[in-house]
């Protein structure tokens, strides 16, 4: 059964996948986002329109197949950058925790200053690289002058990272995605970054807390014994690790970021309204309360998809767990 | 056990009949869906359309417009005003039917007249609506031999006075100046001292006695000679009025409908959502539904179900949907490529997609059924792509190999010919339209971006003249022809989002407003809708009828194109069967 229910799921993304990728060479009678002001909300299996079509006219069918596209065009990069930004600070600081670190001062005061001005600036990367250079040549010329400011800090990454966590999960996911969609006009590229801006913590915390498990591990301490440096130990020998995990529930990810991508849709904030999405199917029942079609169908796709993803997840989660 | 179950079946099916059952309309209040709440009630600031038909309820103005007639009848005045002519003053004098009293018992005298009018131009006071709306009223001379009898000194001259000048309510002095401390300052000089509350002691004082009495949500504290009183207010939850006992118009026994107040209690439901208030009116919840959207409205009207328990009205309303152009973007300074866009709508099918059929096309700013002014001589907007082709290329624009548009700017620079269209995302008509013309613009090679946005932000974008196409609301009305706020030059910037505007244009829109004379009216509007047949700053893509489902137990809703689109005080309970 637990197969059979595995490969079911693998069937149905599989299916979604071929349709979102073929969607524009598959012989659609309609395009997602043209309205036919002759069938306005008309009812399924009932005239040209398959699934009908939602209050504007736009075609249902084709609106569940370029919606597919349209999730997973936004939902599998935002997860893809959220993963490697969150891995790779999760990694850091579970590695290097709070006082495994040391810095220089100099470097720790440059390293501040070049942010400071680059976020008070918001110069182009020209700009950055001449306050980097300008940066990097007066390190050099205090050094020379004097070796006292060679001294080492310990800088606390973790409590930096787990700071920024905090602030980002302080705030309900929803309401700041919300509020960066309306600085913004809404656009599917704005909408993946906001996406893997606000996603990147969840990641982040399991990778954390799987390189401090790791970071513990003999063979770890034996690679350091054996001299190898801090990026040779993080990118060879734990990095695989942690990913084995970040990939298990890479899945649960894109079925988040999939159910988030349709909600701000739903809310009409996120996509123009030209752009195909489940969530703008689902908004359109407001405006046709009696449209059955228009909440059951992508409720449908919806669920199947979160489903999916969901047993997929699990099955990655349990070959873990076995050691596979 | 058997009774046990029986009584089960017996309490869910007393709560399910309970549940489906209509409920008898009220006898004693009217229920009426409000989409948002008035929010303020303060006669100097009224923000929207609520606030307005709560304050008609509460105040009389001296001229009402009666819906059955379409035209303004005196309602606290004792008849239209006498006009009298001078070189560049317009002398209207009003006299005030001896039966009105305010709540006290005391008589609404020409002295109430000219404090409101201080009221509305008082330093200190959210007086700005009120001084554009009325600022052609210079002073008030009140007649020393008749304390109901005034003259209302305006100037300039425009037919549109006759009414305009009585279409206010009237406050009453004796709650916020019982000692009559304005009395002693003109009107014309509160309009020039534009800090007067600061130097007289007097007005500032009343200005603080304004303010404390909150009449934003208490206005209560000022008892007006209208009908009703404000028997509660919930934000955003209801607003209940209740008839007054006694009031002044009673005794008149008019046929006018502006001097007639039937229900007992009118409550206004504020119900956002259209879905809620639909089934709320089913459910009996409600008695009456104005503007429900019209697909609704269309699929009730033609269930039979409804036929016994519910009514529907429409009625060719003055508010059209037009599609207008920024004529200071490059791309749309032609006059051709604006008639070229406006090829691209297919009014017929957005009129049946959008609008279920309740709507109808026109060739300008003119309801087609208000008579000779409206120009039947101009086509009706039409679907045709291949004139929008010959169009274009008569306006300069070579068609790439991308297949986009292309032509010289006067610089000699390349200019694309790519657009925006934005609208509100309030009224989900907007999307299909903007949604039609990509659709139809696309076929052509043209690429127009739709522009959803929020009021707030679709407001600023006009101002500041940042929207290349954009879809907008406009309401007129039967009794003037103003097309000034919208067309002329000097409304650039504020009202006239377009940017249109010629002397020809200016001069015409003008002489509209001035003329007197119908003949020669009917004249000028006919010639103003060629100008703006071919000019194109906007196209009216249709009128919209509006809409209103009552409880098949009311009657004499007055449902006509004027806003609000009903008459609340005029329902009445149908008599009952015998």
């Amino acid at each position: 059964m637990k197969q059979l229910s595995r490969y079911v799921s693998l069937v149905w993304l599989l299916v979604l996948l071929l349709l979102s990728v073929c969607a524009e060479i598959l012989p659609l009678p309609y395009a997602p986002d043209t309205p036919d002001l002759d069938a306005i909300a008309a009812a399924p299996f009932s005239g040209a329109h398959w699934l009908g079509t939602d209050s504007a006219g736009r075609d249902v069918l084709a609106g569940l197949i370029f919606g597919a596209r349209t999730a997973l065009l936004i939902s599998l990069p935002a997860t893809i950058v959220s993963a490697l930004l969150g891995t790779f600070l999760g990694s850091i600081a579970g590695y290097w925790g709070n006082q495994r670190l040391r810095l220089s001062a100099v470097v720790m005061v440059t390293l501040g200053l070049l942010g400071l001005a680059v976020a008070v600036l918001n110069a182009s990367l020209g700009v950055y690289l001449s306050i980097g250079a300008v940066a990097f040549g007066g390190l050099v010329v205090v050094r020379r002058i004097s070796g006292k400011l060679s001294t080492t800090h310990p800088v606390p990454l973790d409590a930096a990272v787990l700071l920024l966590i905090a602030l980002l999960t302080a705030i309900p996911r929803l309401v700041l995605v919300l509020a960066l969609a309306a600085v913004q006009p809404p656009s599917a590229p704005m909408l993946l970054i906001t996406l893997a801006l606000i996603y990147w913590p969840s990641t982040a915390q399991l990778a954390r807390a799987e390189m401090q498990r790791i970071r513990q591990l003999p063979y770890m301490e034996a690679a350091r014994a054996l001299g190898l440096r801090d990026w040779q130990l993080i990118l060879r020998h734990a990095l695989p690790a942690v990913w084995k995990v970040v990939g298990a529930a890479l899945p649960l990810s894109v079925a988040t970021l999939i159910g988030l991508e349709t909600t701000l849709s739903f809310l009409g904030v996120g996509l123009p309204p030209q752009t195909a999405s489940w969530g703008r199917t689902l908004a359109s029942a407001r405006q046709e309360p009696t449209a059955w079609w228009l909440i059951v169908m992508p409720g449908t796709v919806l669920v199947c998809t979160m489903l999916a993803l969901r047993q997929l997840a699990l099955t990655s989660i349990k070959k873990e767990k076995r050691g596979e | 056990m058997k009774h046990l179950v029986l009584g089960i079946l017996a309490v869910m099916s007393g709560a399910f009949c309970a549940c489906s059952s209509r409920q008898e309309v009220n006898k004693s209040a009217i229920r009426i869906r409000w989409e948002r709440d008035p929010e303020n009630l303060d006669p100097l600031v009224l923000p929207n359309e609520n606030a307005l038909e709560a304050a008609n309820l509460l105040y009389s103005s001296l001229l009402s417009v009666d819906p059955s007639k379409q035209q303004f009848t005196p309602c606290l005045a004792e008849a239209l005003p006498t006009v009298e002519q001078t070189d560049s003053l317009t002398l209207l004098t009003y006299r005030i039917r001896p039966e009105a009293v305010w709540d006290n018992g005391q008589p609404v005298l020409a002295q109430d007249v000219a404090f409101t009018l201080k009221v509305m131009n008082c330093p200190g006071l959210p007086t700005e609506s009120n001084q554009a709306q009325w600022g052609f009223i210079r002073d008030i001379r009140l007649d020393s031999t008749d304390s109901r009898r005034f003259t209302l000194v305006c100037s300039g001259r425009s037919p549109e006075y006759a009414w305009s000048s009585g279409d206010y309510i009237i406050l009453p002095e004796y709650p916020l100046d019982p000692k009559g401390q304005l009395r002693p300052f003109s009107l014309t000089a509160l309009r020039a001292d534009t800090a007067a509350d600061q130097h007289h002691a007097a007005i500032g004082a009343f200005v603080r006695r304004y303010k404390q009495a909150q009449l934003d949500h208490h206005p209560e504290r000022l008892p007006g000679c209208g009908p009703y009183t404000l028997e509660a207010w919930e934000t955003n939850r209801f607003i209940s009025f209740k008839r007054k006992p006694k009031w002044w118009a009673d005794q008149l026994r008019s046929e006018l409908l502006p001097l007639q107040a039937h229900p007992a209690k009118l409550n206004y439901q504020i119900i956002p959502d259209a879905a809620t208030a639909v089934l709320a009116l089913r459910r009996g919840d409600l008695e009456v539904y104005p503007g429900m959207p019209a697909k609704e409205f269309q699929r009730l009207r033609q269930d039979k179900d409804n036929g016994a328990t519910l009514q529907f009205y429409t009625a060719d309303s003055y508010k059209m949907i037009t599609a207008c152009f920024n004529i200071r973007r490059p791309a749309l300074q032609d006059k051709m490529t604006r008639q070229a866009l406006s090829h691209l709508f297919n009014v017929p099918a957005l009129i049946q997609a959008t609008q279920q059929g309740l709507a109808f096309p026109s060739v300008g700013l003119i309801r087609p059924n208000s008579g000779p002014g409206y120009n039947d001589s101009l086509p009706l907007p039409t679907y045709d792509p291949n004139t929008a082709l010959a169009l274009l290329q008569k306006a300069g624009w070579q068609r790439q190999t991308d297949g986009g548009w292309l032509r010289r700017a006067a610089t000699g620079a390349p200019e694309r010919l790519r657009l925006t269209i934005s609208y509100r995302t309030t009224d989900p008509a907007f999307e299909t339209i903007a949604l039609q013309l990509r659709s139809a613009a696309a076929q052509l090679g043209i690429p127009v971006q739709p522009q959803p946005l929020e009021s707030s932000l679709f407001r600023e974008k006009l101002r500041a003249g940042t929207v290349d196409m954009y879809l907008f609301t406009i309401t007129g009305n039967p009794f003037v022809y103003n097309f000034a706020p919208i067309l002329h030059t000097k409304s650039i910037g504020t009202g006239n989002h377009t940017g249109f505007g010629t002397a020809a244009s200016d001069q015409l829109i003008e002489a509209i407003a001035a003329e007197k004379q119908e003949a020669r009216q009917v004249q000028l509007l006919r010639r103003f809708q060629r100008l703006l047949h071919d000019e194109k700053p906007l196209t009216v893509l249709f009128f919209l009828r509006s809409r209103v489902a009552a409880s098949a137990q009311l009657t004499n809703l007055q449902v006509t194109g004027l806003r609000p689109g009903y008459m609340a005080t005029a329902i009445q309970a149908k008599p009952a069967a015998q």
